[in-house]
């Protein structure tokens, strides 16, 4: 046998470091099976799971190790932190410009290119998508735009990669919300891919996971939606986080009653309403909790919904945002109307529409437009009936509305033309018209 | 979780620090990950940690989890580089013009009796690859294998094959991955 490699040629072969004519020379040497240059290599290049523990190993100290990753981590806590500070500041000058200009100042901008700022941007979108999708769409391009500058180098190129799948993900979500299947599908696989080049954290999957979940929803594919989510809580569950597991139990919920199963979601719904933590997600737990008082309702379990809703309310005025307190009255309405209290349900319908109305939210006007005909049936006024379904076709004619959802008022107006309206079409013509608005992505019940 | 300011944060990681790590450097250890490796492996987590805190509901065991995975990427990483060194040679060595009938003869036995360890799949594979000459597109038609599933296998067997030339220096059979504590 040739005589042994020097050792600090042996490490440098077992990190593959050398040039091609040493690596020649020791693997020829091994080839010759060197039992203790073989050790010496496979203690460096092989897990002990695969050759057995080392004596070596039992001297090793991390105290160095430690001490030098919490330095660079205290410095960089600072500069977060720092970031972190100017950057509603930053957000509010942004807000304030014409959106071109702010589209021009934000990529040109370094002091814009932060990862807090990022971050802000990228939850304001989030938040907005609930209240003006439009606005959300765009403010979620812009997230997505500075995503893609943030350097790199300075914040690690996975962790950069992680933000901005997120960023990707939230575009998508805000166009689902919208209803543009296509650019949201395209948003969503850009995000993958990006997560493929990340940290492989598993709880940013799980998150790109929830949203995938709630577009398969709206497409009514519900098998892959249940899919994913099952997925979310198999991360959830390994990684101990319970409020990972309620948000995946939570949208099952939703996307159950989007397939007219109320019954499920009643318990998919208070299943994760138990695990989340509402201090950590307020708004998830108020609208978890909104449409668990929707399908008590729809089950006619009227007194427990309206428990629930007492309950629920300073959480409504909590997360205080303006569709939020209407979709309360809303519900106080459709209660109301359930406990056969009709004049103070009409009134609550009334102002709710015309809010609605006044928001350019036709399609939510007419939906509550049923709920008011629900009152005029059961009291039998057919006058008001008439006068009602002509007013909802303005409400769908001003905007592009799935066909058969146009044609199913147009039964119902001609219905109350012939004086013929009853409970059970106005339960059928709300139920297509739910249902036309989850197979479009028309914007489904809260659901996120 | 709302977002903390700067002392909070710092006090919340440092304390969170300080109880994880009897955890962490029991997974270091077990994974005998070597201590001027681990700082980058440990930098690395506490980063992300830093970067994604308001994201996070259960940042010690996402802090464990992520150094476990970070262990077995580091040494998958290793393996890695050992093995393109490994093939690399073997190839250079099988290349050499006119070497002399009885190196030759040596080399060829050496390589037959490690190859030989492996199984017949990884066998026919490595003796396509270093008997005669073929490249991955030929090994993949040779032996029935989709092109774009050749580089997995052959990566696979070339693992073998390393793990094989180095078996005289360990005499155990492969076990689970370690676990924490």
């Amino acid at each position: 046998m040739d005589k042994h490699p020097d050792p600090t040629l042996l490490a440098s072969f077992g990190r593959g470091l050398l040039p091609r004519r040493r690596n020649r020379d020791i693997v020829r040497h091994l080839l010759a099976q060197c039992e203790s240059c073989c050790r010496m290599i496979a203690a460096r290049a092989l897990p002990p799971f695969r050759r057995g523990k080392t004596k070596e190993s039992l001297r090793f100290t991390y105290d160095a190790a430690f001490a030098q990753a919490w330095q660079e981590t205290e410095r960089r806590q600072a500069a977060l932190s720092a970031e972190r500070s100017e950057a509603p500041e930053l957000l509010r000058e942004l807000m304030a410009q014409p959106a071109d200009r702010r589209w021009t100042l934000a990529t040109a901008g370094p002091r814009y290119h932060t990862w807090a700022f990022c971050e802000l941007v990228l939850d304001a979108a989030r938040e907005l998508g609930f209240q003006d999708p439009s606005r959300a769409v765009d403010l979620s391009r812009l997230g997505v735009e500075i995503a893609g500058h943030l350097d790199a180098v300075f914040y690690g190129e996975a962790r950069v990669n992680d933000l901005r799948a997120r960023a990707w993900a939230g575009l998508g979500n805000a166009h689902r919300i919208r209803s543009d299947f296509r650019p949201a599908e395209e948003a969503f696989a850009k995000a993958e891919r990006l997560l493929r080049k990340g940290t492989g954290d598993p709880l940013e999957k799980a998150h790109w996971l929830l949203l995938k979940s709630s577009l398969r929803g709206n497409q009514q594919r519900f098998r892959e939606a249940f899919r994913l989510l099952d997925r979310v809580v198999a991360i959830g569950r390994k990684h101990t986080d319970g409020q990972l597991c309620g948000k995946a139990l939570i949208m099952r919920g939703f996307l159950v009653g989007v397939a007219n199963d109320p019954e499920a979601a009643i318990r998919y719904l208070a299943a994760g309403i138990r695990k989340v933590d509402p201090i950590f997600d307020p708004r998830l737990f108020m609208v978890a909790q909104h449409n668990l008082v929707l399908y008590l309702t729809e089950s006619g379990h009227h007194q427990e919904a309206l428990r629930l809703l007492e309950s629920a309310r300073p959480l409504y005025h909590q997360v205080g945002d303006q569709m939020g307190l209407l979709r309360l009255r809303w519900m106080e309405g459709k209660i109301a109307t359930a406990l056969g209290h009709f004049p103070a349900a009409e009134e609550i319908l009334r102002g709710v529409r015309k809010e609605l109305l006044e928001r350019d939210l036709g399609f939510d006007a007419a939906l509550l437009s049923l709920d008011l005909a629900r009152i005029y049936a059961e009291q039998g006024r057919s006058a008001e009936m008439l006068r009602l379904a002509e007013e909802m076709i303005p409400m769908f004619q001003s905007r592009d509305i799935h066909r058969e959802a146009f044609a199913a008022l147009l039964v119902f107006q001609k219905a109350a033309e012939m004086e013929r309206v009853t409970l059970g079409l106005i339960r059928n013509v709300s139920n297509y018209l739910q249902e036309t608005r989850s197979a479009r992505g028309l914007r489904s019940r809260e659901s996120r | 979780m709302a977002t903390l300011d700067h002392p909070e944060l710092r006090e919340s990681l440092n304390i969170l620090l300080k109880n994880a790590r009897p955890r962490l450097e029991r997974v270091l250890r077990n994974f005998e990950i070597p201590p001027e490796d681990a700082e980058d492996i440990l930098q690395d987590a506490q980063l992300t940690l830093l970067y994604k805190w308001d994201k996070i509901r259960s940042p010690e065991s996402w802090l464990v989890g992520t150094i476990k995975k970070k262990c077995i990427m580091y040494w998958r990483k290793r393996r890695g580089s050992l093995c393109e060194a490994v093939d690399t040679a073997i190839l250079d060595l099988l290349a050499v013009p006119q070497a002399p009938a009885q190196e030759r003869a040596e080399l060829t036995c050496d390589l037959n009796r490690v190859l030989s360890r492996l199984s017949s799949r990884c066998r026919s594979l490595l003796k396509l690859r270093y008997g005669l000459g073929y490249g991955p597109t030929e090994v993949a038609e040779q032996m029935g294998y989709r092109t774009s599933s050749i580089r997995k296998v052959t990566n696979r067997c070339l693992a073998a094959l390393t793990r094989q030339l180095l078996a005289v220096g360990f005499d155990r059979e492969p076990e689970g991955e370690p676990q924490d504590g």
